[in-house]
């Protein structure tokens, strides 16, 4: 698990986090992600939620050995800087299968990966990652 | 108006098993009280702790230290910014006295880092970053800063090898400090070999997990009667806090912000020598960068030949051993930079001494710029 995050963290952020919806300021045109109140750029409240594209260029990218506690059955962690035009994501990344196939300017898309299990409640929880697109070609 | 530093205490940066958080609180805080002559006239504590409700278990922590401390009755404050924490504490003291709320105020930072496992801290310290989104993600305390060294290696095209001389720096400064927690010489070629945390991070790019506590008495100068230094001014701002919203990530905008706020209340041209925040070493030439004291792409190759060195041809940064080698307690580390070089200006560190060290400038901020804090200390 990343943190002890509860249920109902994952309902409210179902929209940004299962679907990629970012927003998008009405005032100056800039594109954020994950949805804020206002403009992280400009201030103003008049935003639009969008549907942000599902697939982008890696940027950067860092494998993560020195993972959180709980965490370390899924080490090492890879975590990546993606660039989808219109803006930019930070994401854990995944079906990653040697680490040097991980390169800047490579196509990665958002797939939905289980991410954590709840053994108290038998809740599994979901989110979307992105893997390299070429692997699967 | 200028607020002044009197009394000073410190501990040695390191893994104190046997001293509670509230231990490490007392030890410098008793220190610091001895030399300003007793508790006397001390009319506001403000702590500053990110972690105590976590490793301690302890909420109020400021209430509970007073009493600890002999200081009951005494009007106490926790104050939080996550790394940014001990000098958002001596800007809240500052406005306290200026604003004549208080005369005498004792600033204790204090952290415990080690109470459980590393995997617990790394947990932990990952609340440092937006927890929107990365609280879902394993990724740790190292994930984000290994993005942007990635990131800042390929835009400049500077090679690993070449930021590997800030943490070489930082434990040659720190072998000479008494407060620092690696107090031995690493050679640079030493940094890419040691164990990979987040690459390209090694674990001698990271500041190691450690306790520690410092503490400053601040008096105005209607009561003060020996200043070691004087606190000129203090800036804030707050940044975006995530390289992915930041159009240019390799500039930290709040730093920048804070940094131009500080320039237009104070004259800060010619500054002798800096305690900067170096958490990861990449955090280095970004800061040293964003306040132009170097070149964009260019900090590595001059900390390389030396000249942010002692004897060096530009101010010296982090005469401590900087938050790489002395360490960083987390909430603790703004006030060891402030009481490090409040010891410096009066020419008493007993560390690396700068010869005739004026005016030095202290940079802290929380993650990757969520919040940034600049202050001037000059000699009185």
């Amino acid at each position: 698990m990343a943190m002890d995050l509860s249920i109902s963290r994952f309902w409210r952020k179902k929209v940004s986090v299962y679907r990629l919806y970012g927003s998008r300021c009405k005032a100056c045109g800039k594109v954020h992600y994950p949805p804020k109140k206002a403009c992280p750029y400009c201030g103003s409240r008049d935003l639009e939620l969008i549907e942000l594209p599902k697939r982008g260029k890696l940027l950067s990218y860092t494998t993560i050995y020195a993972v959180p506690e709980g965490a370390r059955p899924k080490s090492p962690v890879y975590f990546g800087l993606i660039d989808l035009g219109i803006t930019k994501v930070v994401a854990e990344l995944t079906d990653v299968a040697d680490k040097n196939s991980l390169k800047e300017g490579i196509e990665v898309e958002a797939v939905l990966r289980r991410t954590r299990e709840d053994r108290d409640s038998g809740l599994i929880y979901y989110l979307l990652k992105f893997r390299p697109v070429m692997v699967h070609r | 108006m200028a607020v002044y530093i009197e009394g000073v205490g410190l501990t040695k940066v390191g893994r104190h098993y046997s001293l509670s958080i509230k231990d490490l609180a007392a030890q410098t805080a008793f220190n610091a009280i001895e030399q300003v002559g007793g508790p006397e006239g001390i009319d506001y504590l403000i702590f500053s702790s990110a972690l105590a409700p976590l490793q301690d278990n302890q909420l109020d922590i400021a209430g509970y230290v007073s009493s600890y401390i002999g200081l009951r009755g005494i009007r106490a404050l926790n104050v939080e910014a996550g790394e940014a924490s001990g000098l958002a504490a001596i800007a809240i003291a500052k406005s306290l006295l200026e604003s004549h709320q208080a005369d005498k105020v004792l600033v204790i930072g204090a952290e415990k880092l080690t109470e459980y496992v590393s995997s617990k801290a790394y947990k932990q310290l990952q609340m440092l970053y937006d927890s929107d989104l990365r609280s879902f993600y394993n990724i740790g305390f190292a994930g984000d800063a290994a993005l942007l060294m990635r990131l800042y290696m390929n835009t400049y095209n500077v090679d690993r090898e070449t930021l590997s001389y800030w943490p070489a720096l930082m434990h040659s400064n720190a072998k000479e400090n008494p407060y620092a927690m690696l107090r031995f010489a690493i050679k640079p070629d030493k940094v890419s070999k040691s164990q990979i945390l987040a690459d390209p991070i090694t674990l001698l790019d990271a500041y190691p997990i450690g306790d520690g506590a410092a503490a400053v008495v601040v008096s105005s100068k209607d009561v003060v009667k020996t200043p070691l230094v004087k606190v000129t001014a203090i800036e804030s701002s707050t940044g975006l806090g995530g390289i992915e919203l930041l159009d240019d990530p390799l500039i930290f905008d709040s730093l920048l912000s804070a940094y131009r706020k500080l320039s237009s209340i104070a004259d800060i041209s010619q500054i002798d020598f800096m305690e900067i925040h170096d958490s990861f070493t990449i955090v280095a030439p970004i800061i040293l960068e964003s306040i132009g004291l170097a070149e964009r792409g260019k900090a590595p190759e001059l900390i390389a030949e030396g000249h942010f060195s002692l004897n060096g041809d530009k101010p010296l940064i982090n005469p401590s051993g900087g938050l790489k080698a002395r360490g960083h307690p987390i909430g603790a580390t703004g006030v060891y930079q402030v009481a490090e070089s409040a010891l410096q200006i009066s020419g008493e560190f007993p560390g690396i001494k700068v010869d005739n060290a004026k005016r030095g400038l202290v940079i802290s901020l929380n993650g990757l710029g969520s919040n940034s804090y600049v202050a001037l200390l000059e000699g009185v």
